[in-house]
């Protein structure tokens, strides 16, 4: 009887450690979209990282303010410089979690929604987002869609360019992660 | 059911742990991967914007214009404020111009320019190669920025006292090292060693160095996001400007003024003694003083152009 009492505790040990892998990307595309009357601004950057852990939910973002490409080199500057202000506030994180249990041992498409503080330009927010994950052998992509507002975050667009910059910028943040460490 | 009991309990035990200690673990855990994949991608990042634009007041900064990007200049100097040719008769020299620049900077790559431009001064034509060969960075690996300046000029002008027996003798040379630091997002500064050559004397003097150094200090202070305070200064080490008295003496090039960037233009509205545009003239023949009203109102305009149709991607800067 002790030996099924340790074998039931092994067991259970290690499928609570199976189920604790930890999920990375560190690719991750992050993209803005600003779409003003005068101007539409794209810019991206694929070298966001995020972590994620599909036992407890926990979601981690961080992505350099200062590895966005904008087409034009003038606007890659004034984003830095007179937006973002990436010499000062280096980084946008999100830290959150996800609500829907996902079973990445199970192919599928889950709609998922995460919740957590937002943190750009040093003004932390608490945000509600909603987007997809999808598994994929063993693989997790996670992808969303969502608006920030310029004003919730103390970015500052001046009125002699308002026709040109979006009071709400639109985000597309997307990864696919995989097993990174197992704790 | 004593066994049973002790295995219900050790189950409760061993997952009442797990519920307990593992989630706070592995959300350190998660937060600590994250720190160390973010620790290779917090490299130190080049300062930019260390100046809102190619040129300050007199002299050029260490910013060059970006690849395939077009900055448009016009830099206007008008009459004498004071003085005998100033006051209410010319409008405090509003109706003179003492230079008109008109002038083109197109960059080849992110860090090497080709700058043209024509001044009313001497009729002078500038050409000039510009490369940023060192940029500041942020953990301060590199504390300042370097950027090397080299034009030729030629005076187009009409010779009216034999100034320029040959072809040759029209050209002039400026060689500079722009040395700038970012010391904070509102305070930059820079030191401009520079050596200027006209292969005729200029001005047309007897006694006059062909070649000289010379030494610029330039700085800006922010006073808002797109406003700011601008002084640029130089002075040439030259035996005879310092030796020349009365109507031929020479006065240092100071210029004073403000620049406000809007979002792809930036102008600066500024005071300054020399009258001339270009590098090779004013630092050889300003010969206006400040104390005699010799200062006058100047304004530059740049305006950059974009030629880039497709955002570049997987590049630092």
């Amino acid at each position: 009887m002790k030996y099924i009492c340790l074998i039931l505790l092994a067991w259970l040990s290690i499928k609570n450690q199976a189920s604790q892998d930890l999920y990375a990307c560190k690719n991750v595309k992050v993209s803005l979209f600003s779409s003003a009357p005068l101007e539409d601004i794209t810019a991206s950057t694929s070298t966001g990282t995020s972590v994620y852990n599909p036992a407890t939910g926990d979601l981690a973002f961080s992505v350099n303010i200062r590895s966005f490409q904008f087409p034009k080199s003038l606007m890659q500057e004034h984003f830095n410089e007179n937006y973002m202000e990436s010499d000062k506030y280096p980084k946008a994180t999100f830290k959150g979690k996800i609500k829907e249990t996902i079973d990445v041992t199970k192919n599928g498409t889950y709609p998922v929604t995460a919740t957590g503080d937002l943190q750009v330009h040093g003004v932390t927010q608490t945000r509600t987002i909603t987007g997809t994950a999808v598994v994929n052998n063993g693989t997790v992509s996670l992808s969303s869609e969502f608006m920030v507002k310029c004003a919730d975050h103390k970015i500052e667009i001046p009125t002699l360019v308002f026709k040109k910059i979006a009071e709400s910028i639109k985000m597309n943040v997307s990864g696919t992660y995989t097993v990174a460490k197992s704790s | 059911m004593k066994k049973l009991i002790l295995i219900a309990a050790c189950a409760a035990i061993s997952t009442g742990l797990c519920a307990q200690t593992k989630p706070a673990e592995s959300k350190s855990a998660a937060d600590s991967l994250l720190n160390s994949m973010d620790a290779g991608n917090t490299k130190a990042e080049p300062v930019i914007a260390t100046f809102k634009s190619t040129r300050l007041i007199l002299g050029a900064t260490t910013e060059t214009v970006k690849k395939n990007n077009l900055n448009f200049l016009v830099i206007h100097r008008f009459g004498d404020i004071g003085g005998s040719e100033g006051g209410g008769k010319t409008l405090f020299g509003l109706d003179n111009s003492s230079d008109i620049y008109i002038g083109f900077e197109y960059g080849l790559s992110d860090n090497l320019d080709i700058d043209f431009g024509r001044s009313k001064y001497n009729q002078q034509v500038d050409l000039g190669l510009k490369y940023a060969m060192l940029h500041q960075t942020s953990d301060d690996a590199t504390p300042f920025a370097i950027t090397l300046l080299g034009k030729t000029g030629v005076k187009a002008y009409t010779a009216n006292q034999g100034e320029f027996p040959t072809f040759a003798d029209r050209l002039d040379y400026v060689a500079q090292a722009i040395i700038a630091r970012k010391f904070s997002s509102n305070f930059s500064l820079q030191l401009t060693p520079t050596f200027v050559r006209h292969n005729s004397p200029f001005p047309f003097l007897a006694g006059n160095n062909r070649g000289f150094f010379a030494l610029g200090a330039a700085g800006r202070l922010k006073v808002t996001k797109r406003m700011g305070i601008v002084v640029d200064y130089a002075h040439p080490f030259s035996s005879f400007r310092d030796k020349a008295t009365g109507d031929n003496a020479f006065y240092d090039p100071l210029g004073i003024g403000i620049e406000i960037e809007t979002g792809g233009h930036v102008f600066t509205i500024v005071f300054s003694n020399t009258k001339a545009i270009s590098e090779a003239s004013y630092l050889a023949g300003s010969q206006s003083d400040w104390g005699k009203g010799q200062f006058r109102l100047g304004f530059t305009i740049s305006r950059m152009f974009s030629f880039n149709k497709k955002a570049k991607e997987g590049k630092t800067y």
